[in-house]
């Protein structure tokens, strides 16, 4: 039971940021896959190494607010895995930060990290290293 | 708050208050994700990133070229979900129990989710062990996952 005194309270709304310039989310740089330690492994070499139809990949990335018991039934409802292959994805997440949770050509891959930002999960595409 | 499963759908009751703030979250909400978002939008407001992440951490063309051509479809679907809440709230008077077809509640599901993301910011909880403020907002918080959490219950 919420206990709202004030609901005219505008809490959703922009911080007043006027002037300043672009805030960056400290936690979203701080946890982007850019400085992990497979990123730092890839360089512009081997990436032109690697062949055209290299499979790509959804990456489902950990954040403290969506319920696991949600993030399960999106890998269900949306991906169609069963029930223990979900919560074995979602516990993925959970305790390793991330989780490949499709594996395709590109477009598809792309076409599942929209749907997943839809879902409100974090979701990156990357190339199958 | 009673969310009950139902053989087609969702059973939720909701107290007058609890209808009144989901509403004005709703609208609040409605104003964030608004059509015309551009990429200034979304480094201003860290919560607004958050609802349309960056797809290409590493690959600056790549991830413009996806915000491109997702963001407004994206914006637009985002809007029709936490629209579907809100007309079953103006459909319903506050003494009536809403009852919501399973592919509908299918749909509220995002949108709680998003609301929570923008109240997560607003919130400065980042990483897991960042606790929730014991504040009118957290109560906020934490009556939001409660509501999804039921309501993914009943779905399952």
């Amino acid at each position: 039971m919420v206990v709202v005194a004030q609901l005219v309270e505008r809490w959703l709304v922009v911080p007043d940021v006027a002037g300043s310039s672009p805030v960056i989310h400290p936690m979203f740089v701080a946890s982007s896959p850019v400085l992990s330690s497979t990123d730092l492994e890839r360089d512009t070499t081997t990436e032109s190494r690697i062949a055209p139809d290299v499979p790509w990949q959804t990456i489902v990335w950990n954040d403290p607010v969506n319920l696991m018991s949600y993030v399960a039934h999106v890998f269900r409802s949306y991906f169609g895995y069963s029930k223990p292959e979900a919560e074995r994805l979602m516990l993925q997440v959970h305790h390793d930060g991330r989780s490949v949770v499709a594996t395709g050509p590109r477009e598809e891959m792309e076409r599942h990290t929209e749907a997943m930002h839809e879902y409100g999960l974090w979701a990156t595409v990357d190339r199958v290293s | 708050m009673r969310i009950e499963p139902e053989i087609t759908g969702v059973l939720i009751e909701l107290t007058p208050m609890e209808r009144r703030l989901l509403s004005t979250l709703l609208t609040q909400y409605d104003e964030l994700v608004h059509d015309q978002l551009d990429d200034s939008d979304l480094a201003a407001d860290p919560a607004l990133a958050r609802l349309f992440p960056n797809a290409y951490p590493d690959d600056d063309e790549a991830a413009a070229e996806f915000r491109r051509y997702t963001r407004d479809g994206l914006a637009d679907r985002k809007a029709a979900n936490s629209g579907l809440i809100s007309a079953a709230l103006m459909a319903s008077s506050d003494d009536e129990r809403i009852t919501v077809a399973r592919d509908d509640a299918e749909h509220w599901l995002p949108a709680l989710t998003d609301l929570r993301l923008v109240l997560a910011e607003r919130l400065g909880i980042h990483r897991d062990d960042d606790p929730i403020p014991e504040n009118e907002l957290g109560d906020v918080y934490d009556w939001l996952a409660q509501l999804q959490g039921a309501l993914v219950e009943a779905l399952d």
